[in-house]
Parts: C-alpha cells; sequence; structure tokens
C-alpha cells in the first residue's frame, strides 16, 4: 500500500467509517459527538502519515486514534460534571430485556473503556493483541481489563435481574 | 488463557447474548457534519500545510523580537557614546 492517497484513503473510508461510527457512538453515546471524533481521528491519521503498511495497521490506528480521543472526551466531561453524575445514573427497577433502549441504558452505565473493550472482544472479534493495539494499551493488561469489564457487566446484568448466576 | 480469567460459562454465555444485542442495536444516520472522505482529504492536506508554514516562520518569530531588543540596545548605545559630543 505505501503512502495513502486520495483514492485508497477514500476506499478505506467508505469500508470503515461506519463500522468506527458505531463503536464511537456506542461507547460515547452520542451522535454528535461520534461524529466529531470519527471526524478527528480520520484527520489525525492522514495529518500524522502513518505507513500504510497494510489496510489492518491503518485500522488499528484509526480505532487507538479514536479510543484516545473517547477517553479524554470522558475525562473532560468527568471534570466538568464531576463524576457522580456521569457514573451513577439512577437504574430503572427492571428493564425489559426486549427493549433496545434497555439494552442501551444498560451498556452506557459502564465505563467508556469497558464500552471499548467489550465492543471491540465481543462485536469487533478482536484478540488481545487487536485489542491491545487497538486501545494502545499492553497484552497483559487488556486480558485483565477485558475480565473486569465482563464481570462489571455481569454484575450490571445479575443487579437488573437478567443474569440467573451460580 | 489461564482459567483465572474466566467467567462462569453461563455468565459468559449471557455476556455474549448482551453484547450481539448492543451490536445490533440502531446507530442513528450519518449526521451532516460528518465530512466526505474528499472533504476530509483537503482538509488534512490544508492543515498540513498551515503546520509546515507554522514550523517554517517560527525561527522568524523567534528571531524578531530579538532584533528589536538588539537594535534599541545598539540606539541606546549609539545615544550614550554621543552624549559628550553633542
Amino acid at each position: 500500500m505505501g503512502r495513502l492517497d486520495e483514492a485508497t484513503f477514500a476506499a478505506f473510508h467508505a469500508r470503515t467509517a461506519r463500522a468506527l461510527r458505531a463503536y464511537v457512538y456506542r461507547v460515547v453515546g452520542n451522535a454528535s459527538d461520534a461524529d466529531d471524533i470519527v471526524q478527528e481521528a480520520f484527520l489525525r491519521m492522514l495529518r500524522a502519515d502513518v505507513p500504510a503498511n497494510t489496510e489492518e495497521h491503518l485500522r488499528r490506528y484509526l480505532y487507538r486514534v479514536a479510543s484516545n480521543l473517547v477517553v479524554d472526551r470522558w475525562r473532560r466531561r468527568r471534570h466538568e460534571m464531576g463524576e457522580e453524575r456521569i457514573l451513577t445514573e439512577p437504574a430503572s427497577p427492571r428493564p425489559r430485556y426486549e427493549d433496545d433502549a434497555a439494552v442501551a441504558k444498560i451498556f452506557a452505565e459502564l465505563k467508556p473503556r469497558d464500552r471499548a473493550l467489550l465492543w471491540l472482544a465481543y462485536v469487533e472479534g478482536e484478540s488481545h493483541e487487536e485489542i491491545a493495539s487497538s486501545l494502545g494499551v499492553g497484552r497483559r493488561g487488556v486480558k485483565v481489563m477485558l475480565f473486569r469489564a465482563r464481570r462489571r457487566l455481569r454484575d450490571l446484568l445479575q443487579a437488573r435481574g437478567l443474569l440467573v448466576s451460580s | 488463557m489461564t482459567e483465572w480469567f474466566d467467567l462462569d460459562q453461563d455468565d459468559e454465555h449471557a455476556i455474549s447474548a448482551f453484547m450481539s444485542r448492543v451490536a445490533n442495536l440502531r446507530v442513528p444516520d450519518l449526521g451532516s457534519r460528518t465530512p466526505d472522505p474528499a472533504e476530509l482529504w483537503c482538509k488534512a492536506k490544508l492543515l498540513a500545510r498551515w503546520e509546515a508554514e507554522r514550523r517554517a516562520s517560527r525561527p522568524l518569530d523567534i528571531m524578531q523580537p530579538i532584533e528589536i531588543a538588539g537594535g534599541l540596545i545598539a540606539a541606546g548605545l549609539l545615544l550614550y557614546w554621543s552624549i559628550p559630543y553633542l
């Protein structure tokens, strides 16, 4: 692939923008912020002049930039609003599992980093190495963080009565 | 993966099912603020050019106040030395 030219970038954008936007939207929970982050991630990738050895390499770079922007945005917002308001939304008593809004709400109760990890692992089907590369963290760290994210999600599902576990 | 990092199989199954529900949730259509790739390409090139110009003119920006200060000092010294002859 070498250096990116405009046509290659357009093709790459067509193949990745939708999936990236779905990922960012689900992690930040706001379409307008997701659009801003996706745009900024593509711009940073272009300005960094990343050697486009493989499309997968570019894709990882893009996801890493987007993930960092998501975390930056979350930290900024937490600073502005105070952690309490972001993390402790009142839990509705027994959401119906069939209800999309309830599913989205439960997912939104996780921290952005957990949402990103779970999305990359379960939706994108990435391996630990790939997640580590996408998030810019160590591979061993991913194992632990992913385990904790899964445990937190399990606890949330249990608390909502959506999971009967031993 | 070590056993230590594994959840109960039922829990794992429930999490997978939940995540597949999350994956299928509707994502709002692309907003009007999402630029097309051509627009992004132009914007990136423009930003890169501005950055290059800023980098190129940085030494000039740094030197300008030094030149002014040097000029003022030289003028002051000239004035000081010329006072006895005035």
